[in-house]
């Protein structure tokens, strides 16, 4: 098991796309954290549900929401890791080696989960290097407090984790679309476009918006991160609640994916 | 390595093997066996089920119904299977954007092999120089050597390997020949898959034949090459075989006209006619066409499914002496 999760890893890190991926998410992480900081500490954020429209929060979910914006672009390079650390196998019929050399298919799938799970958590770093960094510059620049908590500490820690279980989310993607291009624009698109598009709608209906909206994924995010809220009034779960919602479809999409994997003719 | 080692561990068993995709039945019923320490040659031409056949060992196609063992053991139970069984299977199948030695350092780490047998096996494979690069670039050749390289990553016993020929210049053919019969020297259980038996024939100990998924023949290469004989054109063969009958040599008229007779002693034959007061338009030692006995022996099974045993009628004699022979291979 320990040699099949190494031998993950450095599938993972043996072609050119993680270094790629590590400037794109640092990059990202630098980019959004800068804006944000600068964006909830202009002179229209800070007054409840503010004419600007602008998000509102506490000084803690200001440096929270600085310090995790780059999640935005980090959960979907990471979705996109997970799709393509199962999708290339297929691609590329490697899959045919890791299965030779770990016939206990499902042993070879969780070999996947934990090496993603690292990864997850490797490029999490890498991308509050760059937000964190950046981040706590600007605020301090615009005099909020940098660090108004230890609170911070666990925001930062989880996002990690969130990090990890959309790789997860991904690798369950990745193996129900076969199709490594297919399941890319699908996982993309729907947690980029159709199901933020969906809270929104669903927030017109009053009990969607109180009892729906905030078990979707990006919602799910989030509040694991105690981001600042948009101020339309939608509920959102504790940050456990929010974990163990992501938790719940990471677990239950790479659930079925190893399922169907581990039945599959690899022909 | 010696040949101690090659005991009953190496032995693979192919029993009732079957599998179905939707309608079509892509391995029928498939039973033989591959003695340790032997090269053997698994034939059939191409869509004869060869290489589901070979996935059904290895684990990766689930059979319908039947059995495939290593050793006595499904693979998916090998508790090291790297070190058991061996295997290339497709050329292709390596990430183009990783370089070969990447490529074998990620299946060294789930078999606990050291990267310095990485590089032996680069240098025995005659590939150091292109390792590094992305196996992207790499020619056919280079594939099939990198295959091998990996099959061989944690020596293991049993060799499986699918058309490992395929895209190699007859240099590289070569090469794999010499390859082969070093490792079977060295007491490797060896299946190695072919369309083309001319490929092969130099190379195995052991045939196995199938076609549409059936079992056409299996047993020694030196039984497939059939008994030596001598190959008779006269006016009346009926004649002639009465004729070399009462001289001790028994004979068939083949489909074309043409008689064999079962002896080298061509002036033998060439007496009895005389004698028989029957012209010879031909005579000439029979030496097998192997070839053609692959084509009409898979090429008979083509025409009327499942006639398998009895479908090609130019080939009796061998075909008796073949099966009788099989399994005393030892």
């Amino acid at each position: 098991m320990v040699g099949a999760i190494r031998s993950e890893l450095r599938k993972f890190f043996t072609t050119r796309m993680w270094w790629g991926m590590a400037i794109g998410i640092f990059v990202g992480g630098a980019l959004f954290a800068a804006f944000f900081a600068y964006a909830f500490t202009s002179d229209l954020a800070g007054q409840s549900g503010g004419p600007g429209g602008m998000p509102t929060g506490d000084a803690e979910q200001i440096a929270n929401s600085v310090y995790t914006a780059g999640l935005s672009i980090g959960y979907l390079l990471l979705l996109t890791i997970g799709v393509l650390q199962i999708g290339s196998e297929y691609r590329h019929k490697t899959i045919t080696g890791t299965f030779l050399a770990t016939p206990r298919r499902v042993r070879a799938m969780l070999a996947k989960v934990v090496a993603l799970l690292v990864i997850g958590a490797v490029y999490g770093l890498v991308s509050l290097a760059g937000s964190v960094s950046v981040g706590a510059v600007v605020l301090g620049l615009r005099d909020v407090d940098a660090f108004p908590s230890t609170q911070i500490v666990r925001t930062l820690a989880l996002s990690l984790l969130v990090l990890g279980l959309w790789a997860l989310i991904g690798l369950g993607i990745g193996i129900l679309i076969p199709n490594q291009v297919a399941a890319l624009l699908i996982g993309i698109g729907v947690a980029w476009i159709v199901e933020p598009l969906a809270s929104v709608l669903l927030g017109f209906w009053d009990w969607g918006a109180q009892h729906v909206v905030q078990f979707m994924p990006t919602q799910a995010t989030n509040a694991i991160v105690n981001a600042v809220q948009d101020g339309s009034g939608t509920a959102r779960l504790d940050w456990w609640g929010g974990a163990l919602t992501l938790t719940a479809y990471a677990v239950v999409l790479a659930g079925i994916g190893i399922w169907r994997t581990s039945r599959a003719d690899i022909a | 390595m010696t040949t101690a080692t090659t005991t009953r561990a190496g032995l693979i068993e192919v029993t009732g093997l079957t599998k179905r995709f939707g309608t079509f039945t892509a391995v029928d019923d498939l039973s033989f066996t591959v003695e340790p320490g032997r090269i053997t040659g698994f034939l059939g031409p191409n869509g004869a089920g060869k290489t589901t056949t070979l996935r059904m060992l290895l684990g990766l196609i689930r059979p319908t119904s039947g059995t495939a063992t290593i050793g006595g053991h499904p693979y998916v139970d090998l508790p090291h299977p790297l070190s058991s069984v061996g295997a290339a299977l497709e050329a292709t199948n390596f990430h183009p954007g990783r370089s070969g030695r990447d490529h074998l350092l990620v299946l060294a780490d789930t078999a606990d092999v050291p990267a310095s047998r990485v590089d032996e096996l680069l240098e025995l494979t005659g590939i150091p120089a292109a390792a590094r690069k992305r196996a992207g670039g790499y020619s056919m050749g280079m594939r099939q050597r990198l295959g091998l390289a990996a099959a061989l990553l944690a020596d293991p016993e049993v060799l499986v390997l699918d058309e490992p020929a395929n895209g190699l210049d007859p240099e590289g053919i070569r090469w794999l020949r010499g390859f082969l019969r070093h490792l079977s020297g060295q007491g490797k259980t060896i299946l190695v898959s072919s369309h083309l038996l001319r490929e092969v024939e130099q190379t195995v100990d052991d045939v196995v034949i199938i076609a549409n998924g059936r079992l056409v023949r299996s047993g020694p290469m030196a039984g497939l090459r059939g008994t030596p004989g001598a190959l008779v054109q006269t006016s009346d063969p009926a004649a002639l075989a009465g004729a070399l009958r009462v001289a001790d040599v028994t004979s068939t008229v083949a489909e074309d006209g043409s008689l064999v007779a079962d002896t080298t002693d061509l002036r033998l034959v060439g007496d009895v006619a005389l004698r028989a007061g029957l012209p010879v338009y031909g005579l000439a030692p029979r030496t097998a066409d192997l070839e053609a006995l692959f084509f009409e022996l898979t090429e008979g099974t083509n025409r009327n499914l499942g006639a398998g045993a009895a479908g090609s009628p130019a080939v009796p004699l061998e075909r008796d002496a073949m099966t009788g022979e099989e399994g005393a291979n030892e």
